[in-house]
């Protein structure tokens, strides 16, 4: 059951940041993981701040360069049916189209999905682990076939949202109000990893707001997409996500970026598998090299070995479907 | 039509239907419009004037004794009427029984098995204030040691689930021939060992009950699949007589099973009911219904299997370990076995064992499905190691009784299921065309299946013809959701000739309507629709006689159709005009469901056919499509079947494919405590198609409707069918279910390295 909370519903950007100074509130926009923070005791806000009606968190326009600005309350559902989105930022508006369901994506929002807390069962179960203060990863030595097999240690989680590794591989910034004012952050330093601060998963600080998500021009050449596999049809977080994005001169990959998602606790660049695609075509050993790349270092828990697998699978047939075009 | 009494399906039975006008028709549900609506109350839905709430305060270690529990601040918490501890009036009413029917516990038992188990329970005025109170329980436990999986329960050492060990009695089984004998005279041998999980039922509408007293009379409003079954187990808990306990359920969202036996929760909501003087309602929470109340349980199977180079079959081994829970609980089953295939020397062993965890409970086909997924995939393997066509292996090995038991069957469709299966499947073509090259693969795979329970006989109804021609059917069937009361109404609108809709059917309540037994084991048709039919041709027998007095013809020469007496001549009459029925205002029929016919049994079969394909780098599977063949005799309304079918194949899917109960094992924790953590199919994982063709034996002999089983054999073959075409497609055996993207992305890596 939901515990009982105050609600406030803040008409500005500026009233928002004020209201979320008080330690106690918490920022609410599409609510889908929120309320099942609350409700697993992860998350305990006395007040819930609602942005709903926060004009600069919407909006989502292709500027004259090609650029685009997405306002962090834009929902998913938006996102992925925005046809110069879907046509010229393919990766982001697969990976939108591919979170939960069809509600969940009408209802969630961009920022939502990037600031998601992690879905570890252990984490959001009634144990006392890192992420919660304590001294153990429970996941470590448990039952981890979910967790990470890249960047772990003091906290085993995957990140767990599909839209981080599109937006780091797409090269975006996102755009931070708080109460000591606006800051810029490329999407791939938003995230943090366990070594750096297991009790947080993203650099915000308290009281601050993800405003707005800049995606820069597709340069000419650039092909992108995002794939995951989940243990079903739908509605599921990845078991392994991918997001590759490519700019191409000719036959041969000028720029590669490839970033893993389910697999490490933050969205996780593989410049391995980068490497092994640039300067090279698109070809059957370049794919099977980045596939094998793209798991160098790889460190399974005892029950997510088939991880390694499936990683390969996975950015081998994401990048088959880019070089088929 | 109607029908005299034959010998045919059994003593005092009516002839059997031939062509019928209403049953099997695609025919809406009678209650479509409410169950659409949301006018429908559910359990979950009811509230009572003056209605309390009710929670319970549950351990949170998985086993653990309770040394101390101070009630004293929680009762003093604002809107706190009743609360109700391990000391406290009824706390020691016994519970879970084992074998032997002896207790081995009590309702709130200070001794906890599993992480869940019931503490304490709190009525307030609202279920926050008793939640909120439950949190104000002051509660000492000594935590004990867990053993959350079962190949270890019997390990030297290991934790000690009940003082007397962690075996569920003793090792049973069963034995024709010889075995090892069968064995040695085969000219190919497989033996392979699958493993599946612990899935839970997950009905949509939660368990709830909502318990009233009146002076000593208790009415309890209960999600359940059998009100009778309810009420004499809350009777003997409660030291009432029967007939001061009403159980009343008339809107069900669901049960598989896991809804058959009384709970702990509507003790809890009597008890606390009783001790406030008001009534209270105890809904789970949907965490609460995946610890609690009943589980499929988790098995390991090891098949031996033996044929002949022709395909006879020699010999079947069955060694099954599995864990009914922390208390006794069925937890494999040995039918399979024992009886789909003729085989002259079978040996089964059953191994159970107490693990520290929720306990199980009947399951669609309990234990049947991980068997089928065992045997049916060790057939497979027996078919390639003989070089035979999966289909041809079976075929010859078709049973005609029971083999376990020593009685024929009234009919085996297995056969025609098999064989106009492949027909309509295409298996011969989808078998040839398979690709195993590049990394989607494709596979097709077929399974059969039967279920063993031939039904309670015992079921009573009554039904009424009213003055204006309308009637009423009294039936304690419940509705799980599966369409019973439509299918019901349809055997009056058969016989009687009224239309559906003037039919109103009041059912699954003590208090008002006749004994059924509960809606499970895939008996509700088979028993309640033959007494539903001896009822309302009573009440045709009293209704020709008196139209054919003022119609001046012979009864026998009537008709019943469209709300009138049709002559042979054509005239119509209709019902409300006939004198002698306005005089006697109503005609009542009573219909007992006639026995078993002697020394036979009526068991339904099936035989499904799946086609996959395999993603190799990512072992995730799609269902192309699934053919689900059943011989459940006549089909009563083709709607319906097609529902139950459509049901029976997603949550094998479910079983074969994504569900997934996970405990931790250092501590016994339940990790899959929602719906994001244990995962149902979702609509994605079915196929696009799922097609369904019955086969009618039309057996004169199993009962009075001709209908056999269906919810379970819709159920029993699928996983094992999909198991056998991701074989087909990719080459490896996925002994594990379920088979989910993780488990065969490994089989395919290591298979390939």
């Amino acid at each position: 059951m939901l515990p009982a909370f105050a609600y406030a519903r803040p008409g500005s950007l500026r009233e928002a940041l004020d209201l979320l100074k008080d330690a106690a509130s918490a920022p609410l926009a599409g609510g889908t993981d929120l309320q099942g923070c609350m409700e697993d005791g992860v998350a305990r806000p006395a007040r819930l701040v609602s942005l709903a009606a926060v004009p600069e968190l919407r909006g989502l326009e292709v500027r004259p360069d090609g650029s685009l600005r997405i306002g962090a309350a834009t929902p998913l559902a938006e996102l992925a049916a925005h046809p110069a989105v879907r046509q010229r930022h393919a990766a982001l508006a697969r990976a939108a189209a591919s979170v939960g369901s069809p509600q969940l994506r009408n209802q969630g929002t961009l920022g939502g999905n990037l600031l998601q807390r992690p879905r570890c069962w252990y984490f959001r179960g009634d144990f006392p682990c890192a992420r919660k203060g304590g001294g153990t990863c429970y996941a470590q030595d448990g039952r981890n076939a979910r967790h990470a097999i890249l960047g772990g240690g003091r906290c085993v989680m995957v990140h767990p949202s599909d839209t981080a590794p599109a937006l780091v591989a797409l090269d975006a910034v996102v755009q931070l109000a708080g109460p000591r004012g606006a800051r810029r952050v490329p999407a791939g330093e938003l995230f943090v990893g366990p070594e750096r601060d297991v009790r947080r998963e993203t650099v915000l600080a308290p009281g601050e707001l993800l405003v707005e998500v800049l995606v820069p021009a597709a340069p000419p050449g650039a092909r992108s997409g995002y794939d995951k596999a989940r243990a079903r049809g739908s509605f599921d977080f990845a078991l392994v996500g991918a997001a590759v994005a490519l700019v191409l001169r000719g036959r041969s990959v000028e720029r590669a970026r490839v970033v893993l998602g389910g697999v490490a606790p933050l969205p996780w660049r593989s410049r391995p598998a980068e490497q092994a695609l640039e300067g090279r075509a698109l070809d059957e050993g370049s794919l099977a090299a980045a596939a094998e790349a793209a798991v160098a270092g790889a460190d399974p828990l005892a029950e997510n070995g088939y991880k390694v697998a499936m990683t390969r699978g996975i950015v081998q047939r994401l990048l088959a479907s880019l070089a088929a075009g | 039509m109607s029908g005299e009494a034959s010998a045919g399906a059994g003593p005092g039975a009516p002839e059997p239907w031939g062509e019928t006008r209403v049953v099997g028709k695609p025919l809406p549900r009678i209650d479509a419009w409410e169950r659409v609506t949301g006018a429908a109350v559910f359990t979950r839905d009811l509230t009572l004037p003056d209605m309390l709430h009710a929670a319970v305060l549950r351990c949170p270690h998985a086993h653990a004794r309770v040394r101390r529990v101070d009630l004293a601040v929680a009762a003093r918490r604002p809107g706190v009427r009743a609360v109700l501890g391990p000391d406290g009036p009824g706390a020691a009413i016994p519970w879970y029984p084992d074998r032997e029917g002896k207790p081995t516990s009590r309702l709130l038992d200070p001794d906890c098995r599993y992480q869940g188990e019931e503490v304490a329970a709190v009525a307030a005025e609202t279920l926050a204030q008793a939640q909120e109170a439950l949190a104000a329980v002051a509660v000492e436990y000594e935590v004990l040691p867990a053993v959350t999986d079962m190949e270890r329960a019997l390990d030297a050492g290991a934790p000690a689930v009940h003082a007397r060990g962690n075996r569920q009695g003793e090792r049973f089984g069963y034995s024709r021939g010889d075995l090892e004998q069968g064995l040695a005279q085969a000219d190919a041998v497989v033996e392979l060992t699958t493993r599946s999980a612990c899935s839970v039922h997950t009905p949509m509408e939660v368990h709830c009950s909502v318990a009233h007293w009146e002076g000593h009379q208790l009415t309890v409003w209960d999600s359940t699949q059998g009100v009778f079954a309810v009420r004499a187990e809350l009777a003997a808990a409660l030291g009432l007589p029967l007939s001061s306990v009403r159980v009343v359920s008339h809107f069900v969202g669901g049960g598989f099973g896991g809804k058959l036996q009384l709970s702990k929760h509507t003790v809890l909501a009597a008890l606390l009911a009783r001790a406030a003087g008001r009534p209270v309602k105890l809904a789970l929470s949907r965490e609460e219904t995946l610890r609690c109340v009943g589980n499929r349980p988790p098995n390991r199977l090891t098949v031996r299997a033996g044929a002949r180079r022709d395909g006879t079959l020699t010999a079947l081994g069955l060694e099954a370990l599995g864990t009914g829970g922390a208390y006794p609980a069925s937890a494999t089953s040995g039918l399979l076995v024992g009886d789909l295939y003729r085989c002259a020397n079978v040996r089964t062993a059953h191994d159970n064992v107490h693990v520290n965890a929720g306990p199980g409970r009947a399951f669609r086909a309990p234990g049947v499905p991980p068997a089928a997924f065992a045997l049916e995939q060790a057939m497979d393997a027996l078919a390639e190691k003989l070089g035979l066509d999966p289909l041809e292996l079976r075929l010859a090995n078709l049973p005609t009784g029971s083999q376990t038991r020593g009685l024929p069957f009234t009919s085996t469709g297995l056969e025609r299921c098999l064989r106009e299966g492949a027909r309509a499947f295409g298996w011969r073509e989808a078998r040839a065309r398979a690709r195993d090259a590049g990394p989607l693969r494709r596979g097709v795979g077929l399974a059969a299946g039967m279920w063993g329970y031939e039904g309670d006989p015992r079921a009573t109804a009554l039904v009424t013809l009213l003055a204006d021609g309308s009637a009423t059917l009294n039936t304690g069937a419940v509705d799980i959701g599966t369409g019973t009361r439509t299918v019901l109404a349809q055997v009056v609108a058969e016989e009687l000739g009224v239309p559906l809709e003037r039919i109103a059917v009041e059912n699954a309540d003590t208090g008002t309507t006749q004994f059924s037994p509960p809606s499970g084991g895939s008996q509700t048709v088979l028993v309640n629709a033959p007494a539903v039919r001896a009822a309302a041709l009573e009440v045709r027998r009293k209704l020709l006689g008196i139209a054919a007095g003022e119609l001046h013809a012979a009864p026998g020469s009537l008709r019943l159709e469209g709300g009138a007496v049709v002559t042979a001549a054509g005239r119509r009459v209709l019902l409300k005009d006939l004198a002698g029925l306005a005089e006697r205002v109503s005609l009542v029929g009573v219909g007992e469901r006639a026995p078993h016919p002697p020394g036979k049994l009526a068991l339904p079969f099936a035989a499904h056919f799946a086609e996959v394909e395999v993603d190799v780098r990512t072992g995730q599977v799609r269902l192309l499509r699934l053919l689900a063949v059943q011989d459940s005799g006549r089909v009563m309304n083709a709607l319906t079947f097609e529902n139950q079918v459509h049901g029976g194949v997603v949550m094998g899917l479910g079983f074969g494919l994504t569900e997934e109960r996970v405990l931790d094992h250092a501590t016994g924790a339940l990790l899959s405590r929602g719906w994001h953590d244990y995962q149902l199919p979702t609509a994605l994982d079915a196929p696009a198609s799922i097609d369904w063709l019955p086969v009618d034996p039309h057996d004169r002999e199993c009962n009075s409707v001709g209908a056999k089983g269906l919810g379970e054999p819709a159920h029993i073959p699928t996983a094992a069918a999909v198991a056998n075409a991701i074989h087909h497609a990719t080459g490896v055996r996925p002994l594990e279910a379920p088979m989910t993207p993780p488990r065969l992305v490994a089989l395919l890596a290591r298979a390939r390295s």
